[in-house]
């Protein structure tokens, strides 16, 4: 209502954001289990005086640095302006409550640089004791890191306290802050494992790849245990109506618990296969195999994640249409078209009340619906339902349907809006 | 429709505006200077061998290591920034970004092109045949990622063309009817290959006194792309000067006075850092060339709020305090400088290890 809306007809209803986040912070988590895994690693070759795995520990690091330094580093940025343009009310709570977080991160974010290019460019200039303090300075940052966004990400699920005290100290050390905190870093330790397969299955030396899809392997088996345990506790966190949402609630993350329940056994069975002796051209095709059940995986989660904060935005305080809470009683009476600041059709004619109807749509639907694309399609969901369901559908709105925010115009823009549904989606 | 009836409301700081200006101000810098050297030395690498053909290679692969440095402290350098300005401009910022969207959004994946372009460009195994093709990748990449920048910002200062939205939905906005943003996409640029080739100068000076014998000829190179550069952009500042509205110098107000002293202030100190560069005192210039781009950034700075005083005044921000957050910030910043420190000084005093 505050901030004009981007027309992201097919690409909207969340696919943009879904796919760019989801990627992004597959990789984001490598950055932080592969850091640990990169000096560990280097440890262990020097433990076993084995040049095979020091060498291999340098190639590793080239991948890790040019998939995490320049992809990762960027749809990190990319991922913020993204959710800045399609949900920009949104972002700017959250940037203006922590921003002094997102500042702290920053600086992490630049320790990380320096000393990942130190790490990579001085295998054979500094001490091994330097070099492997550099490696530690990296990882330290690196889950620094994920601890700052962690408690910015989880806010949005569960804000706490927050929503009465606006402290920030509430907001960020919320009521899920911790099991997510270890639930990522878990992940991102069994990620690095993944992501060792990858480069393990590359190595020409059968016994040294052996030794490194084993040592890999346990990078993924060993913390999976308390992977799940974390899991747990993340769910016993979970407000009531959050968890309601997710787990009964919302249809369309029934596929997204399903995928997650049926990857847990395949990772757990991908990397026992791994830890078997084969040929180099089948294990490089299981760890791509393998790569890509993370990815489904962990983009499972953060779909039911995303889902679970349904119909807000920020849980509690802001509705998915950038509507606060505590707005909704004043905009019903004043009317969505009066107290947006982004309509040209405020006075509602015979002329222009199809106008007045899409910008209706645009202002309280799009954020969540596509049109004619692959996530939650408008058209499709209308042609679903008869013009009765569909007056049935805006009445129990925010009620029957708590995955839906309440309506929040007067009635006439109701009329409006379900013309404009009934008259136009219908028919495209 | 009345622009300021478009503008969203912002929401609260949580310390005075001062402190946040202040990092806006000083991580903009540092931004700048590492852009400058970015596509600086990524446009001479690109451009000299059109001249002088292959005996600018062995200076293209030097260029060519630490091209990619010198991207991700540009990127990294421009997140700061970036969260800076959206805290006190956010109501700006953001909309403008809404309208240009899917050029904002592009950028990023541009970014990431020209970044492993640049990869490419390093473990090539020859900076000729592909390697030009690389690099000619990663500045043109880099120089369309800055006009895009340049119209956001052009955007997010002038909401009177913000209606143009009611006819253009879909984030295509784009401003070239500005007057000032062709020149000043083009002052920016100038100063970029300027300052690029003075990082080249003092990259070869370090060398150089860290007992290298090769380096002279491209101290020399680097400090000539500095001063002619420089000399072009005098013509570029002017045309940006003409094209700004009068207010914006008008010394009859406060914001014009300080434009103006700056803009003053910046002349009198880039004429002796291109003396110096022509006299090879290196270290000096930078000295003097890095005071300039400080004074551009805050001239800057004063330029955005005058363009935005019909509409907005950064008293007007409100402010709901909360200042343990920002000293933890300063807490975490001072232990950074000092991880870095510590890391590029063990770097430095380094030795091969056998």
């Amino acid at each position: 209502m505050n901030y004009p809306v981007w027309q992201l007809e097919f690409l909207g209803g969340g696919f943009l954001i879904a796919v760019i986040a989801i990627i992004h912070v597959y990789v984001a988590q490598f950055a932080v289990g592969g850091g640990l895994f990169l000096v560990l690693t280097e440890h262990f070759g020097h433990h076993r005086n084995d040049q095979g795995i020091l060498d291999y520990v340098k190639k590793h690091t080239k991948f890790f640095l040019l998939l995490t330094m320049v992809f990762g580093a960027l749809t990190g940025v990319g991922i913020w302006s993204t959710i800045s343009l399609l949900n920009p009310s949104a972002t700017s709570v959250l940037i203006h409550t922590f921003v002094f977080a997102w500042g702290t991160e920053w600086v992490f974010f630049v320790t990380e640089i320096v000393s990942l290019f130190i790490y990579f460019y001085t295998f054979d200039r500094l001490s091994k004791r330097n070099h492997l303090i550099i490696g530690w300075i990296y990882f330290g940052a690196a889950w620094m890191s994920l601890f700052v966004i962690n408690g910015i990400i989880d806010f949005m699920l569960t804000p706490g306290a927050w929503i009465e005290n606006h402290n920030f100290w509430s907001g960020f050390f919320n009521p899920t802050f911790w099991p997510a905190l270890f639930f990522r870093t878990f992940l991102s330790v069994m990620i690095a494992g993944l992501f060792g397969f990858l480069t393990a299955s590359f190595l020409k030396d059968a016994k040294l790849r052996t030794t490194m899809l084993r040592y890999s392997a346990k990078w993924l088996l060993v913390p999976f245990i308390l992977f799940l345990a974390s899991t747990w506790w993340y769910r016993a966190a979970l407000p009531p109506h959050v968890e309601e949402i997710i787990f009964q609630k919302m249809p369309q993350l029934r596929n997204a618990i399903t995928i997650f329940m049926a990857c847990s056994p395949l990772l757990i069975l991908g990397g026992l296969i791994m830890a078997i002796k084969m040929p180099s051209s089948l294990s490089r095709s299981m760890a791509a195999v393998m790569l890509v059940i993370g990815l489904m995986y962990f983009g499972a989660f953060e779909f039911l994640r995303e889902g679970g904060r349904r119909p807000y935005i920020i849980y509690d305080y802001m509705y998915s249409n950038s509507i606060l809470k505590t707005d909704v009683t004043n905009v019903a009476q004043a009317g969505v078209l009066q107290e947006g600041k982004w309509i040209e059709n405020r006075h509602v004619t015979k002329d222009n009340y199809r106008e007045a109807g899409r910008e209706l749509f645009d202002v309280l639907c799009l954020s969540c619906h596509s049109v004619g694309g692959p996530l939650n399609d408008i058209n499709q969901q209308v042609r679903m339902s008869s013009p009765e369901e569909l007056e049935l559908i805006f009445a129990t709105m925010g009620q029957e349907r708590p995955y839906m925010p309440p309506f929040p115009g007067n009635e006439m823009e109701k009329e409006l809006l379900i013309d404009y549904l009934n008259n136009v989606m219908r028919k495209e | 429709m009345d622009p300021v009836s478009l503008i969203p409301t912002p929401d609260a700081i949580p310390v005075h505006w001062f402190w946040l200006h202040l990092l806006l101000t000083v991580t903009t810098f540092l931004h700048f200077v590492a852009m400058n050297i970015m596509l600086g030395t990524g446009f001479i690498a690109f451009s000299s061998p059109f001249w002088r053909g292959d005996d600018v290679m062995p200076l293209n692969t030097h260029i060519s290591k630490t091209l990619p440095y010198s991207i991700a402290f540009t990127i990294n350098l421009g997140v700061a920034p970036l969260l800076f300005l959206q805290v006190l401009y956010g109501q700006f910022f953001y909309t403008s970004s809404i309208l240009m969207g899917v050029y904002w959004l592009s950028i990023f994946g541009i970014l990431i092109v020209s970044y492993y372009a640049a990869y490419a460009y390093r473990l090539a195994d020859d900076r000729g045949g592909m390697g030009r093709l690389y690099i000619a990748a990663t500045v043109i990449l880099l120089l369309g990622v800055s006009i895009l920048f340049s119209n956001n910002v052009s955007i997010m200062q002038m909401p009177e063309i913000w209606s143009n939205y009611f006819a253009n939905r879909g984030g295509w906005m784009l401003n070239f009817s500005d007057p000032a943003l062709l020149p000043r996409y083009l002052h920016f640029m100038a100063s970029a290959v300027a300052i690029g080739g003075l990082a080249i100068a003092l990259y070869f000076e370090i060398l150089k006194r860290r007992g290298a014998t090769d380096g002279d000829e491209w101290i020399k190179l680097g400090c000539n792309w500095f001063t002619y550069a420089t000399i072009v952009n005098f013509a570029f500042g002017f045309w940006f000067l003409g094209a700004l509205p009068e207010v914006a110098y008008n010394p009859a107000t406060l914001g014009g006075k300080l434009f103006f002293i700056l803009i003053v202030a910046s002349v009198a100190t880039i004429v002796p850092s291109v003396a110096y560069a022509q006299t090879g005192k290196i270290f000096h210039a930078t000295g003097w060339a890095l005071t300039t781009v400080l004074l551009m950034t805050l001239s800057r700075d004063i330029l955005r709020l005058t363009y935005l005083k019909p509409y907005f005044s950064l008293s007007d921000l409100p402010q709901v305090s909360q200042y343990s957050p920002f000293i933890v910030f300063l807490l975490a910043a001072l232990g950074g400088v000092y991880l870095v420190g510590w890391m590029l000084k063990t770097v430095w005093n380094s030795k091969e290890v056998a």
